[in-house]
């Protein structure tokens, strides 16, 4: 019976963690410089498994760390710093209560200050680890940025926000990454792409705060500290990529056209930059010239997927010529920045009222102006060879990928829903109208709806066309390329008896390839249903459970379908009634 | 010096000379005693002779120029007196020239301290030698002519090419160290492009503390799966399609009615139970209480037991006989046998129901497997809730909705809904970035202490 008695808490889970207040301590800083540094460090909280045994056999509810986490923590040579600012902050108030200026003059020079390079070089080793960790940053120096200078926090964090998301912005702009926008009741949320990266941020309405009390200050500080200093490198590495110079410089042409207005009118000397920047109208000028930019095709190497990817390729080359050769003239009631931000990214020219901000290249007066942006439901004096749209339609058309046609959204017109374009329907689901008929044009069908006249009658065909081809879903056709080209066919057959001029050329040739595919879709279909034959009972009942849950799913679509047909009709008929 | 000192004697026989020290004569006139002596040799005339009072004399002559700066005598009245004529008239006059010059006046004009600190004596203050004087100064002279000499011959000393070379202090360089963190105008460069050039000793770096620790992999997983930003449902569009919005309306709704349960739960369980009200009958009971008497019965009787128990814990077991214990060895080997062959038969019997055991077994295995696959799929969905952090729970953010009435039909009317920076301050909450903490209460150290303002008081 030897042996020394094991004591209770000496090994396992209750020595790999540590109290917050223990590590604290441990590394001799106050709660707020630690918890300042666990933020750069990207050390977080850890929830143990067994609360019990670590908490050494309390039940209180406590915060944990790991330990190692700590020990690495002790190493870091910021914590020095912290300390040191302590000692200045102790000595600068010893000096105040003495009133002795020069000695807290001489303090102020000599503030501790720590840099956060090498943390960042740390924390993402390589440059696509810190690309994909930018979302956050976005979001938070755009939120940053378009804070008051109350004095919620430094006006310095402020402007270097500012800076930054400005540079975001023209980098996107050069590089033509936008993919999605959507105008939420919360703020705008953009989505660009980023060296084969999916960025998402969100962007705050302008003059939109209130400042929440229940929001710690000091910590979105330190959070927003982190995330300048990572979005600066990464912007200046993206500008590289692009042959850009940084810190960014307008190109010179544009320069000089920008130079001739009075600029003192608008900021102080020191400023102008950066505001002349910020407008996002001039391009950046290059490290070489924008001339010789990679004209030189791939080579081609027949790979399997290769024609779906070239295919999608060419779409986004199409994107990203949404808006080139168009001029936009942007009223003083539209959101500005973001729309001249949007507008750039794919192409094309805007310009505003001068006295709205710096950086206009044009008048109202310009006769080229293609576009006109109001949000207002009348203009004064209106210009007959533009349209005067309202600005959802620069939105809504960045994410159809298309130009929509622009009889929706003319003035005083009740527009078309804003649909996000972050939801990415299933098969089965429900699919609101309005997508519907995007996805035709994205198709390139013609829209159905050409004649205003006979608006209702068609739209009443659509819907039917709609149900009949949710119907044949639901008797189990999994073939959906046969649908849609039978609703091609019905569609040429509708404009045929529209008596519309359309280009009837059938040639035998023609008819045999679309035999062919049609008699492989046949064949597919066929296998598919030996192999339904073929299945195993456990496989066939899981099958059966997979196709009775997308019924399911379609069912519930078609309700929904009905409901707004009905919900639409309701309109219809109430719309008639206050007509007569 | 004869003369001015002749002066100064005739000066004192004036009958009008002031004497600083009045007392002495008075001493010297009580203390003397007529004393004979021979005068007619030198020595004794200086021995005996009294010349305390002449002494004293040309002591206060002097000390009176040394202090007031000449004989108090012959100053003037006006000088040494004034004449006191009452405070307010004094003020009246000092106001009007005030208000007439009063800058002129004020910058003219020395101050009365340093007036009376002046140094107005007629003595001169003594020669200090020394301030005249330089140390070393034959060495010096000595080391100028030196250098004269070779600056004529065109030699140029070690000591002063050294000054020349010297490299002009850097004060750039103490700048950029003390550059902010948030300074809007810092620079940036390519911090992934370059790699760390400095290639001195890796053991020296690591000894003195200038390597940086490696960073563990471990640390650079992310605590959550959750992205970083979470787009709003598509209810939450400025203009959004009806069936969605609806959608969204309906999820807030749902929220809002949880939280509506709970709260009347809670509002149930704090609700006074009928029962335990007071009636009448019992309102009755609790005055009567001890006052109406009892029978003893039903004292008595606890006692009693009482007195039992205690005894029956000290009552001894009664020792068992031999017999006994025989007895019960037996019965007990018995039973182990018996249990034996028991276990024996069903063995055996086992044997035919082999298949109905594997069935069993395989049930069990299948229950297990469902386990592991449930727990596994509750570990995944773990992962994307927040954990318990501290003291508090996360507590999601209420939904952003507009009603449809709320809803502004064009950009321009937009009332944006909630607040970016409480999103952000969620979702690093719910990513397990930081802890959900309240807001510190302020808390008072001393207490306050009120006290009526004097002037308030005399009105109360």
């Amino acid at each position: 019976m030897g042996g020394l008695q094991k004591k209770k808490f000496e090994r396992g889970s209750a020595t790999n963690y540590i109290t917050r207040n223990k590590a604290r301590k441990k590394l001799q800083l106050s709660l707020p410089d630690f918890r300042r540094l666990c933020i750069l460090k990207g050390i977080y909280p850890h929830e143990p498994k067994h609360k019990k045994k670590v908490n050494k056999g309390s039940t209180a509810q406590r915060t944990f760390y790991m330990l190692k986490d700590i020990r690495f923590l002790m190493h870091e040579p910021i914590v020095g710093k912290f300390r040191d600012y302590k000692v200045f902050v102790r000595k600068l108030k010893k000096a105040y209560g003495k009133t002795e200026w020069s000695a807290v003059e001489r303090l102020r020079e000599n503030k501790p200050t720590y840099k956060l390079d090498h943390i960042i070089k740390e924390r993402y080793p390589a440059f696509i680890d810190a690309l994909r960790d930018i979302d956050d940053a976005l979001c938070m120096c755009f939120l940053f940025s378009t804070f008051a200078r109350t004095g919620k926090c430094h006006v310095q964090t402020i402007q270097l926000c500012r800076r930054l998301t400005v540079e975001w912005m023209n980098f996107v702009i050069a590089s033509r990454g936008l993919r999605k926008v959507f105008l939420s009741i919360k703020g705008i949320y953009y989505q660009a792409e980023v060296m084969g990266q999916l960025i998402t941020w969100l962007v705050p309405y302008q003059f939109a705060h209130d400042h929440p009390t229940d929001v710690d200050y000091r910590v979105m500080a330190t959070f927003t500290e982190l995330y300048t200093t990572l979005l600066g490198f990464v912007n200046f590495r993206l500008y590289h990529s692009l042959n850009l110079l940084y810190p960014p410089k307008l190109d010179g042409k544009a320069m000089s056209e920008l130079k001739e207005e009075d600029e003192d009118d608008y900021a102080m000397n020191s400023e102008c930059y950066l505001e002349k920047l910020s407008a996002l109208s001039a391009s950046l000028s290059r490290v070489v010239s924008a001339t010789e930019e990679e004209d030189a095709e791939l080579d081609q190497f027949p790979v399997e997927g290769m024609e779906a990817r070239e295919r999608e390729q060419k779409q986004q080359e199409a994107q990203k010529k949404l808006f080139e050769g168009l001029k936009f003239y942007l009223n003083r009631e539209v959101p500005r920045e973001s729309l001249a931000f949007v507008i750039r990214c794919f192409g094309g020219e805007v310009s505003w009222d001068k006295s709205v901000c710096i950086g206009s290249k044009y008048e109202v007066t310009d006769e080229t102006i293609t576009h006109h942006i109001v949000d207002r439901p009348n203009v004064d004096k209106q210009y007959i060879n533009r349209y005067y749209i309202q600005p959802q339609w620069v939105y809504d058309c960045v994410n159809a990928k298309i130009r929509l046609p622009v009889e929706d959204y003319f003035l005083g017109v009740t527009l078309p829903p804003h649909l996000s374009p972050f939801v990415e329907e299933k098969e089965g689901d429900y699919v609101p109208p309005e997508k519907l008929k995007i996805m035709a044009l994205q198709r390139g069908e013609k829209p159905a709806n050409e004649q205003e006249e006979d608006e209702e009658e068609e739209e009443d065909d659509d819907e039917d066309d709609e149900e009949e081809e949710e119907e044949e879903e639901d008797d189990g056709g999994n073939d959906e390329e046969e649908e849609t080209e039978e609703q091609n066919l019905k569609t040429m057959q509708e404009q045929s008896s529209q008596g519309k001029s359309l280009q009837v050329k059938v040639t035998p040739g023609k008819v045999t390839v679309e035999n062919k595919a049609r008699l492989e879709q046949e064949e597919k279909a066929e296998e598919k249903r030996l192999a339904i034959m073929m299945m195993k009972r456990k496989e066939k009942y899981l099958f059966d459970k997979i196709m009775f849950g997308k019924k399911r799913k379609i069912r519930e679509a078609n309700k929904l379908a009905a409901k707004r047909k009905a919900h639409d009709d309701a309109e219809k008929s109430k719309k008639k009634k206050a007509r007569k | 010096m004869a003369a001015a000192k002749r002066l100064k004697r005739v000066a004192a026989s004036q009958p009008g000379f002031l004497n600083l020290k009045t007392t002495l004569d008075s001493v010297d006139s009580s203390s003397s005693r007529r004393k004979r002596v021979n005068k007619n040799k030198k020595k004794n005339w200086n021995k005996h002779s009294d010349i305390n009072d002449v002494e004293d004399f040309l002591e206060d002559v002097r000390h009176q120029e040394r202090t007031t700066g000449g004989l108090l005598s012959e100053k003037s009245d006006d000088s040494l007196f004034f004449l006191d004529v009452g405070k307010p008239e004094k003020a009246e006059q000092k106001e009007e020239v005030v208000v007439g010059k009063k800058r002129r006046g004020k910058t003219s004009r020395p101050l009365r301290i340093d007036l009376i600190l002046q140094h107005d004596s007629l003595v001169p203050p003594a020669k200090d030698v020394l301030a005249y004087q330089q140390p070393n100064a034959k060495k010096l002279r000595r080391i100028a002519q030196k250098a004269e000499q070779l600056a004529a011959k065109g030699i140029v000393t070690r000591r002063q090419k050294r000054l020349a070379n010297r490299q002009p202090l850097d004060r750039k360089a103490k700048k950029s160290v003390t550059e902010a963190n948030n300074n809007p105008a810092r620079d940036y460069y390519d911090i992934w492009g370059q790699e760390s050039k400095d290639s001195s000793d890796p053991w020296y770096l690591q000894q003195t503390g200038k390597k940086l620790v490696k960073r563990p992999e471990k640390l650079n997983d992310k605590p959550s799966v959750l992205p970083a930003v979470e787009v709003i449902a598509p209810g939450g569009s400025y203009n959004p399609d009806f069936f969605s919005h609806q959608a969204l309306l309906q999820e807030a709704h749902a929220v809002e009615v949880q939280k509506q349960k709970e709260e009347d739960r809670i509002e149930r369980q704090l609700a006074v139970n009928q029962d335990d009200k007071a009636t009448e009958d019992t309102i009755l009971k609790e005055q009567v209480e001890g006052l109406v008497v009892e029978e003893n019965d039903e004292e008595t009787a606890p006692n009693e037991e009482e007195d039992d128990v205690a005894v029956g814990a000290i009552v001894l077991a009664e020792k068992k006989t031999e017999r006994q214990r025989k007895r019960e060895k037996a019965d007990k080997m018995k039973e182990q046998q018996r249990h034996s062959e028991r276990q024996q038969i069903n063995q055996q019997q086992q044997l035919f129901q082999l298949r109905s055991i594997k069935a069993s077994i395989k049930q069990q295995e299948e229950k297990t497997n469902q386990k592991q696959k449930l727990r596994k799929a509750n570990q995944e969905a773990q992962k994307s809730q927040p954990r318990r952090l501290g003291k508090l729970k996360f507590k999601p953010q209420d939904l952003e909705v507009q009603l449809s009435n709320e809803l502004a039909g064009s950009l321009r009317r937009l009332k944006p809904e909630g607040s970016v920076l409480k999103d952000r301050f969620k979702s690093l909450q719910k990513r397990n970035l930081i802890e959900p903490r309240e807001r510190a209460k302020f808390k008072r150290r001393h207490k306050l202490k009120y006290v009526e303002k004097r002037a308030f008081r005399e009105i109360t």
